[in-house]
């Protein structure tokens, strides 16, 4: 069974289709890349798959489940986690509140209310900040760090809940070299624990990491394969790459 | 106030009904004393807390069940209410119409009645603290930060999660129970209600507390009521009719110079000395 199915799924804004009859899918452990122009349909896609907006045709499959209509706290709660383009985290709270925020999101109130979980989550934050360089910053203000720790921070909160399918938007924009290669290691370690479906501008570091590469062009996907193939791909080179 | 401040400035829900909310809570305390011979302060608060936590829910789940509303649905909704609720307490014969209902006989705890003004003061100081001691648990509690994570972004919540509806209705309900308290206590240390005491006037006044105060804290507000009351009553003598303009002026400027209220202040003032200092 694959981890993730999108089949047909179209997205029509009014007269708008935004995402035309598009299909992907994404394996266990897999990493795969969605590429495309400016306007091509990228986002609404991967807004389609994570709930934030809700396809007008086709199905979306979770591990075999249809989530197509669900909404964005059920898909959470089936397994699936984002990362905005621009890192939507709590600036105002400390980077441990933040994680501690993301790990206590399926909680139920009750067991909130009781500080149950308190010295559970302490362990496995402990871990994730080591993990994504933050552990210097557990007691800082998010607004304190830099750009690219913010993304960190929001891909560490995105993955403190163990998802089945880690969804990034654009996850190296704005990054130095530096933190989009440290960034490119963080994403090949998630990926041993779930699939990756990444949304890039960033073709070279799109190549660099995906297993697989699928190319939006006016809302249909025009080619699907590795980063060689999408290479050769005429209909890419002719849309696409000659545009870089 | 401890009630918008846990709506709005834990949860981030901007509510105009505590007033509405308030009244529920004094016109039951009202209805019970003019109806039977019941005067128990045990159980005239824990008919409030009821009657409060039922116009909480349904109010909640109108409110907040199903998609996100903004921010600016739920002021006009609980103004309505408000305004609907002082309406209905003018009017209404069953609750005195303009006259309210006087008259509300003294609280009696282990059948001791509780006459004296110190007694009264002591029973409502008694069930402030408590109340806010509940408050300051909430807020220290794993489920603070889960009201500041809606608050601060209701949809990257959902992302991670949380059910945004569902917490949204608990904390309307309760800060709805904690406003029917005060209206209880209110009829029984001032033996009347009215609806003067259910309206408007009285949520703009909380929610200025509360402004002025600083949103996402229990003692700026606190503060700010204290200092707001204790001028109120000489500045309605000596500027009656400019008094209320000055409030409001006073309102603005806060939202403009003190977004954070007056617990930010300090801050506010180190920051621009540190700025001075290092130009």
């Amino acid at each position: 069974m694959k981890l993730l199915e999108v089949n047909s799924v179209t997205k029509k804004f009014g007269a708008l289709t935004a995402v035309d009859k598009a299909s992907i899918f994404i394996n266990q452990n897999e990493i795969v890349g969605l590429i495309g122009p400016n306007g091509s349909g990228k986002s609404t896609l991967l807004h389609t798959v994570c709930g934030r907006t809700i396809a007008t045709e086709g199905q979306i499959l979770l591990q075999g489940l249809d989530i197509t209509k669900q909404d964005p706290q059920d898909r959470a709660i089936a397994g699936m986690a984002i990362k905005f383009q621009l890192a939507r985290i709590y600036l105002e709270k400390t980077v441990r509140e933040n994680l501690l925020i993301s790990l206590q999101a399926k909680e139920t109130i009750w067991s909130q209310l009781r500080n149950k979980s308190l010295a559970k989550f302490e362990e496995k934050i402990t871990t994730l900040a080591d993990e994504f360089q933050l552990a210097d910053y557990l007691n800082e203000f998010a607004k304190s760090l830099s750009h690219g720790q913010q993304q960190w921070l929001e891909i560490a909160m995105a993955m403190a809940s163990d998802p089945i399918l880690l969804l990034l938007d654009e996850p190296t924009a704005g990054m130095s070299p530096k933190e989009r290669a440290d960034t490119a290691i963080l994403i090949k370690k998630a990926s041993k624990k779930c699939g990756v479906l990444i949304v890039e501008h960033d073709l070279d570091f799109i190549k660099e990491i995906c297993d697989r590469i699928s190319v939006l062009h006016q809302g249909n996907i025009i080619a699907t394969g590795t980063s060689a193939e999408i290479e050769k791909d005429p209909k890419v080179k002719e849309v696409y790459l000659t545009r870089v | 106030m401890l009630s918008v401040e846990m709506c709005w400035g834990q949860a981030g829900i901007f509510t105009f009904g505590q007033a509405a909310l308030f009244g529920l809570g004094g016109y039951t305390v009202g209805l019970i004393t003019k109806n039977s011979s019941i005067t128990d302060i045990g159980v005239l608060l824990l008919m409030a807390i009821v009657i409060g936590a039922v116009a909480g829910l349904i109010i909640g789940i109108f409110l907040f069940s199903g998609k996100r509303v903004g921010e600016l649905y739920v002021v006009l909704v609980t103004l309505a209410i408000s305004y609907i609720f002082e309406r209905l307490a003018n009017s209404w014969t069953v609750l005195g119409s303009g006259n309210g209902i006087p008259g509300i006989p003294s609280p009696t705890l282990f059948g001791m009645e509780i006459k004296s003004i110190i007694g009264l003061f002591i029973l409502a100081f008694t069930v402030f603290a408590l109340i806010l001691f509940i408050c300051i648990f909430l807020v220290n509690s794993q489920f603070g930060l889960t009201m500041n994570a809606v608050r601060d972004d209701e949809e990257r919540a959902e992302f991670f999660g949380y059910k945004r509806s569902r917490i949204q209705i608990v904390v309307f309900v309760f800060a709805a129970v904690l406003a029917s308290i005060g209206g209880a206590l209110f009829a029984v240390t001032e033996s009347f209600v009215s609806s003067s005491m259910t309206g408007l006037g009285l949520s703009t006044t909380i929610v200025l507390w509360v402004v002025l105060g600083g949103r996402g804290t229990f003692f700026g507000p606190l503060i700010a009521l204290a200092v707001l009351q204790a001028v109120n009553t000489k500045m309605q003598e000596v500027l009656p009719s400019l008094w209320p303009i000055l409030v409001g002026l006073l309102l603005v400027l806060a939202m403009i110079f003190l977004p954070k209220g007056l617990m930010s202040l300090p801050a506010t003032i180190r920051e621009s000395l540190r700025k001075k200092s290092s130009v």
